[in-house]
């Protein structure tokens, strides 16, 4: 899960900028609920992306309240589609793996 | 008062818990608190209209520990520290050698040299400063962008913490030297200027380097 925490968060931000709760809230409705996530972490790994530069960030008002939003970057998008595209390979060999083709009958 | 706030409101608690055990950056901290605070806000809110107490005791309970969302936290603000203090190495060394060489270069004194025990300061000094000044700018490099191809080395923070602690002890015996044989040169404001300026990066130094360790010390 850990592993593809990264593209989770710019897989939700791709629609447009979102705030941290929002994050969180999309992830968790996206999948479900079936991804529940330790909710205080994901703003220190938002936090990581920016300085890797592929968010940016600003203040809004969003509501009443100001918030942080994030938002993807050219970098942002481009990290998303490659790691869409190593996770399509990766299901791709495991699904291979898992079910295989039936064989080809043999004439006896 | 700040306990009677706490033992009422779950979330005061919490960020006070969590504000305690997170170090870093001023700037960089305050924001990932205030952040958090309006993540915790809203994940109250989305409670429905249950009492504040059990909303907010709801709402923690998703978020994970304080010791889990510190650690997370804590990460992040080592690298912040990391950066901050390789910035500050950076920007004060190249100034520093440019007034070693100031020094080294500044003309005849009353016995037809500036004192022979500043230039060896600034001889000795430049080689560390310069080493110094390479590595912060290394660090700057692999904590940012690069960041993405290539996985920041987990002993960084306490590379560069304690080489900005010993580029500032250098700085220190630099001041002191500098003060102590501006008297015999003849362009002695020259010397006494250098020694300020080094005493003023010294002080910036040390202070971060005091930090960078704090925070490198918490992410071990």
């Amino acid at each position: 899960m850990r592993g593809h925490l990264d593209g989770l968060l710019l897989s939700v931000l791709e629609a447009g900028p979102l705030h941290g709760y929002a994050v969180i809230s999309t992830i968790e409705e996206r999948s479900g609920g079936a991804l529940e996530l330790p909710t205080g972490t994901i703003y220190p790994a938002l936090n990581r992306l920016e300085r890797l530069g592929l968010l940016a960030s600003s203040w809004q008002s969003v509501g009443e309240r100001r918030r942080r939003c994030y938002q993807l970057t050219d970098a942002g998008r481009r990290s998303l589609d490659t790691q869409r595209g190593a996770w399509r390979e990766f299901t791709a060999t495991i699904s291979a793996v898992l079910n295989p083709a039936p064989a080809p009958r043999t004439a006896r | 008062m700040t306990a009677l706030v706490h033992e009422t409101d779950p979330v005061e608690g919490y960020l006070a818990a969590l504000a305690a055990a997170v170090h870093g950056p001023a700037k960089a901290r305050t924001r990932m608190l205030a952040e958090i605070r309006d993540g915790l806000e809203d994940a109250v809110s989305a409670q429905g209209s249950i009492p504040r107490h059990h909303a907010a005791a709801r709402a923690l309970r998703g978020f994970g520990t304080v010791e889990e969302v510190a650690a997370s936290c804590q990460l992040e603000l080592t690298i912040a520290q990391t950066r901050h203090t390789s910035r500050a190495l950076a920007l004060t060394v190249p100034f520093l050698l440019a007034c070693w060489y100031l020094i080294r270069t500044a003309g005849p004194s009353g016995d037809g040299q500036v004192p022979r025990v500043a230039q060896l300061v600034a001889a000795h000094l430049t080689g560390a400063a310069t080493i110094a000044a390479v590595l912060a700018a290394a660090a700057l490099a692999a904590t940012g962008t690069l960041a993405r191809w290539l996985p920041t080395p987990p002993g960084l923070p306490r590379v560069v913490a304690w080489t900005s602690t010993s580029t500032g002890a250098a700085m220190a015996v630099a001041t002191i030297a500098l003060l102590a044989a501006s008297p015999s040169s003849a362009n002695w404001p020259l010397v006494v200027l250098a020694g300020l300026f080094t005493a003023v990066s010294h002080a910036m130094v040390a202070g971060s380097a005091r930090a960078c360790r704090e925070c490198a010390r918490l992410t071990c």
